[in-house]
């Protein structure tokens, strides 16, 4: 029985683990649907935007951000267990974020070159997806996600039916909108054939290249389009293409692994030269 | 002698604000001595996820610091660079960047103002509450942050993390006729905003007294967003390349973030109030004229809690320059124009909605950043939060524990603390020795 | 289609073009056509001259694309560029219909009524022009029609351009679409020196001639556009094989080179995208968060995406290489199959825009090469059953207890250009002439392995050298050794079954590296009944395996024992290109062929030789029919394909 007294409405959470918060404030940015969503869920739990607090059970649980400490690794099992439909929003929690490129890092070294106690702070070595914890029952990529695919989601929540949230290349997108490649017409090192479509297709259309924060889409073809890429320009910055928000995903894992090492390499000289 | 008690207030974590934080008292003898922000927020070491990279993907990379405020990241970046590498932005470019931040602005402090800071005046666990006795309220709130939601995602691609600020100008440039729908809702929106500014004046709002230090940009004739040199309230005037002089970062061994503290170690405030409070004659007229008539006076930087007072100003500030700026608004020749990297120091500031965002970038030979050092204005404002908070506590410290984190909440929300930003905030804990 | 006389051309001024342009407008068209964007030439809406890309040549090769600008005022000096007109006669989304749900379990559904201009379209190419007549075919001539296509494609007006210059990526003489502009325009404009010479292609065209300023062209002015429309077809011919390309690609569906392919090709549909005659749609759905209101649109969708094949148990393309043998067979081969054309116009958008520069020219040269030249049989000496060549024995073998090998020389030369598979009939005085395979050709000679089965392959099996007999022949289609070429062959027998394939063994033995793993798999009655026994070691030495397997056989036989088809049980083709050839007893065959088809083998790469009663062996006599075809003139033999359903039907 909901606290209204009525047929009760889902219980939803939105919480977060390490990651920017933009995955979350997409909700809060459905301005105009804002409201009637939570007319149709109960928020039970919402840290950003509510002091209601809860620790489930949840209905629907939206997570943002990876796992990054030991302590989220420990509350992301503790949610899985309170909820029916766990859903990862964004690119942190899908795969890990930007900040998994310390997977490939030394990572106390990271933190002693950024903390100068470094000991004061506890951290994971690495920043991995919600999926390589526990069971995830659904995921919005993106960085970050996009409000139509949230309301999407939501709404298949409502009715029923398979949320449609379509693996085709970004270059479906640009097509249908009639935007002209920036790779074949101006040589831009663009992703958006390996990269999944979700966001509408918005860098060519803002005249630059697509930088994959939808991740990779089914059977993304990264060896072709590397060499490609790499006909026009160094083989290490085509790799760093791939080194991005979602770096530690299959297949970007392996160019981006590359880049992951270069950088760390270089980084290595550097000290050595300084000292 | 008293006996030593201590009490727990077994909040986790604060809410309505942006992050992951605790808040430890230590009472004794009555007396708050000691407060902690602990702030448990992962971090994600963006000051080294930037090395290696190129400059256009160090603005890609930064925004991701802040998904409340990309724009600012993008910006202190995108400065930076231009400054180190003598580039000479088209003067439209200059005026689009304006505009970008105003839609920042405007979304950042409406989401701010209506979403988590205006509930707790009322009572409200949240704004859901609030819509259900007030929906004209939330709903005027919701209108002004989609507006300004609406301007970013038109120059910027989407309002999150948008794609297009590239060094040298923007990878694409609106279409004057692309404006001409924002510009046909901002009557109604400034006039929104107004309201905002008196309803924000008439909240019940709790007392307090405290005078910081005040940082801000200041410019000599516009209203400081990317330009400006570092001032203070206390006579500070420095460039914005010179903050290492003034500033520097601390480490405590309850933070994840660092704290920021001027250079004798003492504290500051950065934010829209030290803006309206160093910048109050650049204000738009109109912004200027609701500022006149709330009638506050000084009470607007001697009471944190008029902070949201405040923020209003500046959110009519940016909804009416942002009309001036489409009236005036000629597309570039170009949207971005050439430039070619150098090796240096590129160090920059500009102000993010909620205060002074200080970027330095060390870059290489090879035109890749080699070093970083990102201080977002949260972190400059923390070791003046828990400043206020040791003055502020003991007001509170005797109420009942749910009704004292409640209003300690409400102090340490005037601040409109951004902790992914700082990596940061906050959970309550009070021990009484 | 009214046919237009022929006027003499006329010569419309370049800057005039605004005219036409104007009384379009007025007419209350909306003008399509071409313009700079974003780096490209794009198609929308044009409203003056000044919208049109003076001084622009583009520059194609697969997977690039550049404008450059060439110092002139000319308006129509590029090719083609990623938009084609089915962007606005099959738009990218259009609303269908709004579907409805009440609380009360009702439904309603509201077709959406979506505005279609007037189009009329400016600078469309004879490639262009043949791709709007191929979705014509798809989308209004099948049993139904799509409507919105049809609303756009009434009453809207085309006017044309034809080419002056070919682009690196453009094959329309290839595919026999351009850069003539024929048919299917109101207006063909060819651009020279100080403007266009026009000519109309519809009455509506003569109406709006009628209404423009036009000067009498010059002969010499005319005769070098026809020149240089004519050098821009040249150009663009011989790029692709298309005579038989149907055919050869859909034979080559089980070829080991789609996995090369797939290996570069991304599946981000680009390729379809761009492509003016792709017409795959899906519907997206939007509703509000209740799912009482829902507008379906349609919009564009492509085999190459994942979830095109996909249904509720899986996905029926699953591999980038199902999807683009899909798409390159459906475009050029199942294409003619489903509306009688083929479905490419030449355009060499795909190449362009194909991120990673896939040619499609090339890829169809290495996945369908035109085949070597099928030999030609030749004409056969005594062809009539009136007149026989006489031969004479020169040698005999005894092969097994019932055959026997005899070498003949015949008293023609004509009779050693026998191709394996054909036959002779061998008349011996006194006794029916009857059919006999050739089962080689040596040393001038020909080799007929007759198995004594009646009274006159009895009396054959007792020749002596010296006797003679009459020939006729070489006669029937052999087996297709050149189909082979490249690929694996199984050669599957039964008992004399054998003999006819033994001449492919020698062919193939004469040029082993031609062929891919080859084998002999054969089955005889008994050890004692194997054909040839003595030769297995030398085929073996030539690098053909040898599986032998015999139905009986007492202690001293140490090999396989059963039927042949248990040679081919653990055999798997399904990864290989293998072309079958199959001869035996009929049920012998039938269970073969079916074997093989089980390991992976086509029936269009399995071919068998059919026997039956022949008389005059030139399909003249009726006696060897089998469903439509005559086993002696169209056989012996068959793709096992081409002979639909009479192959194993009994009583046939």
């Amino acid at each position: 029985m909901g606290a209204d007294g009525a047929a009760s409405r889902p219980r939803a959470g939105v919480v977060k683990l390490a990651s920017c918060d933009g995955c979350q404030l997409t909700l809060l940015d459905l301005e105009d649907e804002l409201l009637p969503i939570t007319e149709r869920f109960e928020l039970i739990e919402f840290p950003e935007a509510t002091s209601r607090r809860s620790e489930g059970p949840f209905d629907v649980l939206l997570v943002e951000g990876s796992v990054s400490t030991a302590e989220q690794a420990e509350e992301i099992v503790r949610l899985r267990a309170q909820t029916r439909l766990l859903v990862t929003i964004g690119a942190c929690a899908w795969s890990g974020g930007i900040q998994a490129m310390r997977n490939w890092a030394d990572e106390p070294s990271w933190r002693a070159s950024v903390y100068p106690t470094p000991d004061y702070i506890s951290s994971l070595a690495t920043s991995t997806p919600v999926a390589e914890h526990v069971r995830v029952d659904a995921e919005l990529r993106g960085c970050p996600i996009d409000p139509g695919q949230l309301l999407e989601l939501l709404t298949a929540l409502r009715t029923g039916r398979r949320p449609q949230l379509p693996d085709e290349a970004v270059c479906l997108e640009c097509k249908r909108r009639g935007t002209v490649c920036v790779l074949v017409a101006r040589g831009a090192p663009c992703l958006g054939p390996v990269t999944q479509t979700g966001c509408g297709a918005i860098c060519p259309a803002y005249a630059r290249a697509c930088y994959a924060c939808f991740g990779p889409r089914e059977q993304a073809n990264v060896g072709s389009l590397h060499d490609w890429l790499a006909a026009e320009r160094a083989p290490s910055d085509v790799d760093r293409l791939f080194a991005g928000f979602t770096a530690w995903s299959e297949p970007y894992r392996e160019p981006a692994g590359r880049a992951g090492a270069l950088a760390r390499e270089r980084a290595l000289a550097r000290e050595q030269t300084d000292a | 002698m008293h006996k030593t008690e201590t009490r727990n207030f077994d909040i986790r974590q604060l809410t309505r604000v942006e992050g992951e934080g605790r808040l430890a008292l230590e009472v004794r003898d009555g007396r708050v001595v000691k407060a902690q922000l602990e702030i448990f927020e992962a971090p994600r070491y963006f000051e080294r996820l930037v090395v290696g990279r190129t400059p256009d993907e160090v603005i890609d990379i930064v925004s991701r610091i802040c998904g409340i405020c990309p724009v600012a990241y993008q910006m202190s970046a995108v400065h930076a660079f231009e400054d180190l590498f003598e580039v000479a932005i088209d003067p439209q470019v200059r005026a689009l960047r304006r505009l970008f931040y105003c839609g920042e602005w405007i979304e950042s402090h409406a989401l701010h103002i209506y979403l988590l800071h205006a509930p707790d005046f009322l009572g409200y666990p949240s704004a859901i509450e609030l819509a259900a006795e007030a929906p004209a309220v939330v709903e005027r709130g919701l209108r002004l942050k989609r507006l300004g939601n609406r301007i970013v995602a038109l120059l910027g691609g989407r309002a999150i993390h948008p794609v297009s600020v590239r060094v040298g100008g923007f990878s694409r440039a609106p279409r004057p006729a692309e404006l001409s729908e924002i510009r046909k809702a901002l009557p109604a929106a400034i006039a929104d905003a107004a309201e905002t500014v008196r309803w924000a004046t008439s909240l019940p709002t709790p007392a307090s007294d405290r005078r910081p230090r005040l940082v801000a940009l200041q410019s000599p004739d516009e209203y400081p967003m990317n330009h400006g040199r570092i001032v203070s309230s206390d006579g500070l005037d420095l460039r914005v390349s010179d903050w290492r002089d003034a500033f520097h970062e601390e480490q405590v061994p309850w933070s994840n973030a660092l704290q920021a503290r001027a250079a004798d170690g003492t504290p500051y405030l950065v934010g829209p109030v030290a803006r309206l409070a160093l910048n109050r004659e650049r204000l738009h007229p109109l912004a200027a004229e609701e500022l006149t008539a709330t009638g506050l006076g000084d009470e607007l930087w001697t009471n944190v809690f008029r902070s949201i007072v405040g923020r209003s100003v500046e959110l009519l500030h940016a909804l009416a320059e942002a009309a001036d700026l489409i009236d005036a608004y000629r597309p570039p020749e170009v949207p971005a124009i050439h430039w070619l990297p150098r090796p240096g120091v590129a160090a920059w500031a500009t102000e993010a909605p909620r205060g002074l965002l200080f970027h330095r970038y060390v870059v290489g030979e090879d035109g890749l950043i080699e070093d970083a050092q990102i201080v977002p204005p949260t972190s400059q404002n923390q070791a003046a939060i828990e400043h206020d908070l040791v003055d502020f506590a003991p007001s509170v410290v005797d109420l009942p524990r749910a009704e004292a984190a409640v209003r300690i909440e409400q102090l340490i929300r005037s601040y409109d603390p951004c902790i992914s930003c700082a990596t940061h905030f906050l959970d309550l804990s009070v021990e009484d020795r | 289609m009214v046919s237009i006389t022929p006027t003499p051309l006329q010569l419309l001024r370049r800057g005039d073009l605004a005219i036409l342009i104007g009384l379009l407008r007025d007419d209350g068209y909306t003008v399509i056509g071409p313009t700079v964007r974003e780096s490209a030439i794009v198609l929308d809406e044009i409203r003056s001259l000044a919208d049109l890309p003076a001084g622009w040549t583009d520059e194609q090769a697969p997977g690039t694309y550049r404008l450059v600008p060439n110092g002139t005022d000319r308006l129509f000096d590029y090719t083609v560029g990623p938009a084609s007109p089915k962007r606005f006669t099959l738009p990218p989304r259009v609303p269908l219909a709004t579907a409805r749900r009440g609380a009360d379990g009702t439904a309603s559904f509201e077709p959406a009524s979506p505005q279609t201009p007037r189009l009329a379209f400016l600078g469309l190419r004879a490639c262009e022009i043949a791709a709007i007549q191929v979705q014509d075919r798809v989308l209004e001539e099948g049993p139904f029609v799509d409507a919105d296509y049809r609303a756009r494609r009434d009453g809207s007006l085309i006017i044309a351009v034809q080419c002056t210059r070919a682009g690196a990526t453009c094959f329309c003489g290839s595919m026999g679409t351009g850069p003539e502009v024929t048919s299917g325009h109101d207006l063909v404009l060819t651009e020279v020196g100080d403007g266009f010479l026009v000519a109309s292609g519809s009455p509506e065209g003569t109406r709006l001639l009628d209404r423009l300023p036009l000067a009498a062209a010059s002969e010499a002015v005319v005769a070098d556009a026809a020149q240089a429309v004519v050098a821009t077809r040249r150009a663009t011919q011989g790029q692709v094989a298309v005579t038989g390309l149907r055919d050869r690609l859909l034979d080559q569906l089980d070829s080991t080179k789609w996995a090369e392919i797939a290996d570069r090709c991304l599946a981000c549909t680009n390729c379809t995208m761009v492509c003016p005659t792709c017409f795959c749609t899906s519907v997206s759905l939007a509703s509000d968060l209740d799912g009482r209101e829902t507008v379906m649109t349609r919009q564009w969708d492509s085999c190459f995406s994942a979830g095109f094949a996909k249904v509720a148990g899986g996905n029926f393309r699953p591999r980038r290489q199902d999807r683009y043998r899909q798409w390159l067979t459906h475009k050029f081969a199942t294409w003619h199959d489903q509306f009688g054309t083929s479905g490419c116009v030449g355009c060499g958008r795909c190449i362009t825009w194909c991120p990673v520069g896939i040619d499609v020219r090339q890829e169809l040269a290495a996945i369908a090469p035109p085949y070597a030249p099928e030999v030609v049989p030749v004409a056969p000496v005594a062809a009539s059953p009136d007149a026989y060549s006489v031969g004479t024995i020169r040698a005999t073998n005894r092969e097994t207890a019932d055959t026997v090998t005899l070498a003949i020389a015949p008293g023609e030369e004509r009779f050693l250009a026998t191709e394996p598979g054909q036959f002779v009939m061998v008349e011996l005085p006194a006794f029916p002439p009857l059919p006999i395979s050739v089962s080689r050709v040596a040393d001038g000679a020909l080799h007929l392995t007759i198995r004594s089965a009646g009274p006159a392959t009895a009396a054959l099996t007792t020749l002596q050298p010296g006797s003679q007999v009459g020939l006729r022949g070489p006669l029937g289609h052999g087996w297709p050794i050149e189909r082979a070429v490249g690929r694996d062959l199984v050669i599957v027998c039964g008992g004399i079954g054998l003999a006819p394939l033994r001449p492919v063994v020698d062919a193939v033995l004469r040029d082993r590296a031609r062929f891919g793993e080859v084998l002999v798999a054969f089955g005889a009655r008994t050890p004692g009944d194997r054909l040839y026994s003595g030769e297995a070691e030398s085929w073996r030495a030539g690098s053909i395996e040898v599986d032998q397997i015999v139905d009986r056989a007492g202690p001293e036989w140490t090999g396989q024992v059963g039927v042949v088809t248990q040679l081919l049980d653990r055999r798997d083709w399904h990864e290989r290109s293998a072309v079958a050839f199959v001869c035996g007893p009929e049920r012998m065959m039938q269970a073969t062929v079916s074997a093989l088809r089980t390991a992976g083998i086509t029936r269009r790469h399995i071919f068998v030789s059919i026997e039956r009663h022949m008389e005059c062996g030139i399909g003249l006599c009726g006696h060897c029919q089998m469903g439509s075809v005559f086993i002696c003139k169209d056989g012996p033999v068959f793709a096992v394909a081409d002979l639909g359903d009479t192959f194993g039907r009994e009583g046939i």
